[in-house]
């Protein structure tokens, strides 16, 4: 398991990155992540639907209710032009922090 | 035998008596509880099982009212225009869901003008002429009244500005100046103060005013205008609009 600090910090680049792939919805993003992640990163299921409005609320995503593939009601989530750009910010921002790490602890071990 | 209708309707009432009321937040809720207790079932567990995991996954009801109230809390005018008047790189544009119609067409003619004036940045001198541009003349009607007609406050403009050398962006790459962001900002203090949901051609002409050290306040004053009779001339106008509804 993950540290809860670093988990809720990449919670908004996750769900950006999962979105910028395709429309999505609470559900399968959830377990999108389970999956990449090798159950390492676990939400609780409840607290991503507030993240998901506030990311809205901002302007990055946009939502719309559809129907799920046995006729429930879904909604889903895609990515807005402004959540491209926030994307792009904070994935350099990763980047930079996994390279400097990634580079010390080459030097140690090698 | 379980009845999972009537224990998501229960768990429902919970979460409506825990204080979470928003009809949207809870459909959604929903969905995503009646889909993993599916996903569930279809791998071998039985329905009571499957629902008593997928309430626990989902968190308790007071953990997630504190959540969405965070949410709520940030999404005031002012939590939607944070990035863009913190100037945030990823936010260079204001989401136009805080602004009126009205306020909206004035920041796209803003927007115009700067390259017409060959300019690369979207100043307060431009935010102002997109306010006398636009279609409901409220902003217009007020400078006509301290007797400054749309031409002279161009011409200043101009006059104290220049025109620039022709510009290199696209008018859609155009960012704001801090001062424009800071006038801005401070049209979002007189919508909250005046409890209003949107920004409004008003509250922007008003924080136009307030900023002051821009060129629409240094133009203003050049026209003479004066700060304080502007701002009464403005309430006035929207207390009129107000009353004819």
């Amino acid at each position: 398991m993950l540290e809860k600090e670093l988990v809720a910090a990449s919670t908004e680049p996750l769900i950006l990155s999962l979105l910028s792939q395709g429309e999505s919805y609470g559900y399968a993003l959830i377990q999108e992540v389970k999956r990449l992640s090798e159950d390492k990163i676990e939400w609780t299921d409840g607290m991503l639907y507030p993240v998901l409005h506030r990311m809205e609320a901002r302007g990055w995503i946009k939502s719309r209710w559809g129907k799920s593939e046995n006729g429930r009601k879904r909604k889903y989530y895609s990515i807005k032009k402004d959540g491209h750009k926030v994307l792009k910010e904070k994935r350099e921002q990763w980047t930079a922090i996994s390279s400097v790490l990634g580079g010390l602890w080459k030097e140690q071990y090698v | 035998m379980f009845d999972p209708e009537k224990a998501i309707t229960e768990w429902r009432q919970q979460m409506v008596a825990a204080g979470l009321q928003k009809r949207e937040a809870l459909d959604e809720l929903e969905s995503h509880l009646r889909e993993d207790i599916q996903q569930q079932i279809q791998a071998g567990l039985t329905t009571q099982r499957a629902f008593e995991n997928a309430v626990e996954r989902i968190g308790g009801p007071q953990a997630l009212k504190g959540e969405f109230a965070k949410v709520s809390r940030r999404t005031g005018i002012l939590g939607m225009l944070k990035g863009f008047l913190m100037g945030t790189r990823g936010s260079e544009l204001p989401p136009l869901v805080a602004f009126t119609a009205d306020a909206q067409q004035s920041l796209q003619i803003a927007r115009a003008e700067a390259p017409r004036l060959n300019h690369d940045f979207i100043g307060t001198e431009h935010v102002l002429l997109g306010l006398l541009d636009s279609q409901s003349g409220i902003v217009a009607n007020v400078m006509r009244r301290l007797g400054i007609e749309c031409a002279v406050v161009r011409a200043e403009i101009e006059k104290v500005i220049g025109p620039g050398f022709p510009a290199k962006r696209v008018a859609a790459d155009i960012p704001y100046t801090p001062r424009a962001r800071r006038a801005l900002a401070l049209a979002v203090k007189e919508a909250e103060k005046l409890q209003q949901r949107q920004v409004n051609a008003e509250h922007i002409f008003l924080g136009l005013i307030k900023e002051n050290e821009g060129v629409a306040g240094v133009v203003l004053r050049n026209l003479g205008v004066d700060v304080n009779r502007a701002r009464d001339e403005i309430v006035k106008e929207m207390n009129l609009r107000k009353r004819a509804g």
